[in-house]
């Protein structure tokens, strides 16, 4: 009977401890919320507070609340309105999704050339730090004459940036697949196209999505910068024109949207990537 | 070679291993002469195997050890197919060895499985490479030695869900997947802790005598070797030679208990370890 009862007495135990860690995991995380709605406030605060008290003209930098307002005059009205953010957020967003397609396959490919093929390295890696170190952004002028004010420069700007982070992460990773495994590959007398896409492209992943993260934000940056140049539409635009009148609320809420989209955009990629590469940082061996 | 066959010789293993010992097989292996030289980062050249033979029977479980850098694991290469010799040939029952053979089967140190496949795919690789992964006979020749290796239950987890022997295991099956020859392992339990060591050795030795394959492994162990060698092949420090080819005349199935503390594993241990210092 002893025995029975000091082996329910461990089980009490343990679950006790279980339900504590997790009240204690659920407090902490309750805390930082908390921690980041207060610093969130007084920041709105002590913004609030300089306007009022350093006499701040709103048509440099307006009162929080007009911010608040001119975000919520673009989001309360029909999806369809020119008015609204939707019409030119979808704008934006679709040519950026595009380019980011497009410039992180081309990416994908060529990295993965350069990885594999030391003549195609060699003949490509000069170009690759040439532009790598240019501003990239000073191309936009170039891109607008050859692909005009519509949407194909935003495509291929969005392309462009998006481009470099994922050739660069791509090679990088490919390179860097364990010698072990490439002798596995050897030892089955596998083909160079297996050996690819069984160890190579896999062991590349982590990296490959650190560039995605990358590109994808890239991508939005290209796109607006095409668009400040010139277009019909788009967040860029929507900037420009509230610019136009003054309207520095207007511009300060475009720039929310934008900041609210990125962090949407970066998260999608790290469910992916955590859905995707489940085995990564779990012990190699 | 199937496993079916081999359920008597697995009832009887102390026949079987008998009729090795008397050297019933054939030479499987048969390396004669073979130099590797490798060229160092800053341009020397340090003599790795200098002229070894080594002749190893078909059904034979050899092992071979030497001290840290005496050209064990350059041995292991080169019947790999992963490096060539400078000098000297070497033949897999009658054909010269050049590259990777299907008839091979390789365990390395760590169990190097691919964690973004499961346990299932892992074991698949070589059928998968190799062009037959729908071959239904050669799947469930897999599915049986998942079995015998313990690991039924376990084939969709993935490598991080396994503990450290269980990986090892299921890095043999794979080696055992194309039903090879020849099973090259190099130092595949150093890792391990000693206990789990111990427990792989009984296993491997159980895998060993259902399947019937010839067997070259490396070990740092003397222990190890003495116990799943039918002969332990010593080899002497760089420049790496073959110093003495001892014979281990124990019955099978060995038991860790009864062996180690036994006349003849003792004598054994004393000599090697003598040839070792």
């Amino acid at each position: 009977m002893a025995d029975v009862r000091t082996e329910t007495n461990a089980l009490d135990l343990i679950a006790m401890s279980a339900a504590a860690a997790q009240s204690r995991r659920r407090s902490v995380r309750i805390r930082s919320i908390g921690i980041g709605i207060a610093g969130f406030l007084t920041l709105l605060l002590v913004w609030k507070a300089g306007v009022i008290v350093l006499k701040v003209p709103p048509y440099i930098l307006p009162a929080p609340e007009q911010v608040f307002v001119a975000l919520w005059s673009g989001i309360a009205v029909s999806p369809a309105s020119p008015l609204g953010w939707y019409m030119p957020l979808w704008s934006t967003m679709s040519n950026a999704l595009l380019g980011f397609m497009i410039g992180a396959s081309l990416g994908l490919f060529f990295g993965s050339l350069m990885a594999e093929f030391r003549a195609v390295e060699t003949a490509l890696m000069p170009y690759a730090f040439a532009l790598q170190s240019l501003p990239k952004v000073a191309i936009a002028p170039l891109i607008v004459i050859w692909c005009g004010f519509g949407d194909g420069s935003k495509v291929a700007m969005a392309a462009l940036l998006a481009f470099f982070p994922m050739l660069v992460n791509c090679f990088a990773g490919i390179r860097a697949a364990e010698v072990e495994r490439l002798e596995l590959m050897k030892a089955l007398s596998a083909s160079r196209l297996e050996t690819y896409y069984i160890v190579k492209l896999p062991s590349a992943a982590p990296y490959i999505f650190a560039g995605l993260d990358m590109g994808i934000v890239y991508a939005l940056l290209g796109t607006i910068v095409a668009e400040f140049l010139g277009a019909q539409q788009g967040m860029g635009v929507a900037i420009t024109k509230a610019q136009a009148v003054t309207d520095v609320a207007g511009v300060f809420g475009a720039l929310v949207v934008l900041g609210v989209t990125g962090i949407l955009l970066h998260l999608v990629v790290r469910r992916i990537e955590r859905s995707v590469i489940h085995w990564a940082n779990r012990g190699k061996h | 070679m199937s496993l079916a066959t081999d359920a008597a010789g697995f009832a009887t293993p102390p026949i079987a291993a008998a009729a090795k010992q008397n050297g019933a097989g054939n030479p499987l292996i048969v390396v004669e002469g073979v130099v590797k030289i490798y060229s160092t980062v800053a341009g020397d050249s340090v003599l790795a195997l200098d002229n070894v033979d080594l002749t190893v029977r078909d059904g034979e479980f050899v092992c071979l050890v030497g001290p840290s850098g005496c050209g064990k694991t350059t041995l292991l290469r080169l019947l790999a197919g992963l490096d060539t010799a400078d000098a000297g040939t070497s033949s897999l029952a009658g054909k010269t060895l050049n590259g990777p053979s299907p008839e091979v089967g390789v365990v390395f140190q760590q169990s190097n499985l691919l964690p973004w496949f499961t346990v299932l795919q892992n074991v698949m690789l070589p059928l998968r490479v190799g062009g037959s992964s729908r071959d239904a006979g050669k799947i469930a020749e897999i599915h049986k030695l998942l079995e015998i290796a313990g690991l039924k239950g376990f084939e969709n987890k993935y490598p991080y869900e396994l503990s450290g022997g269980m990986q090892q295991r299921a890095a043999i099956v794979r080696a055992l997947a194309r039903d090879p020859k020849l099973l090259l392992m190099d130092e595949p339990f150093g890792a391990l802790d000693a206990l789990t060591r111990e427990r792989m050795n009984a296993e491997l030795q159980r895998i060993w005598l259902a399947s019937k394959k010839t067997v070259v492994l490396i070990t740092h162990s003397i222990d190890e070797a003495i116990f799943l060698g039918d002969r332990v092949v010593v080899m002497s420090p760089r420049p790496g030679r073959i110093v003495r080819d001892l014979v281990v005349d124990v019955p099978r199935p060995r038991i860790a208990a009864e062996t180690f503390g036994s006349s003849s594993h003792v004598a054994l241990a004393r000599e090697i370890r003598m040839l070792l210092e």
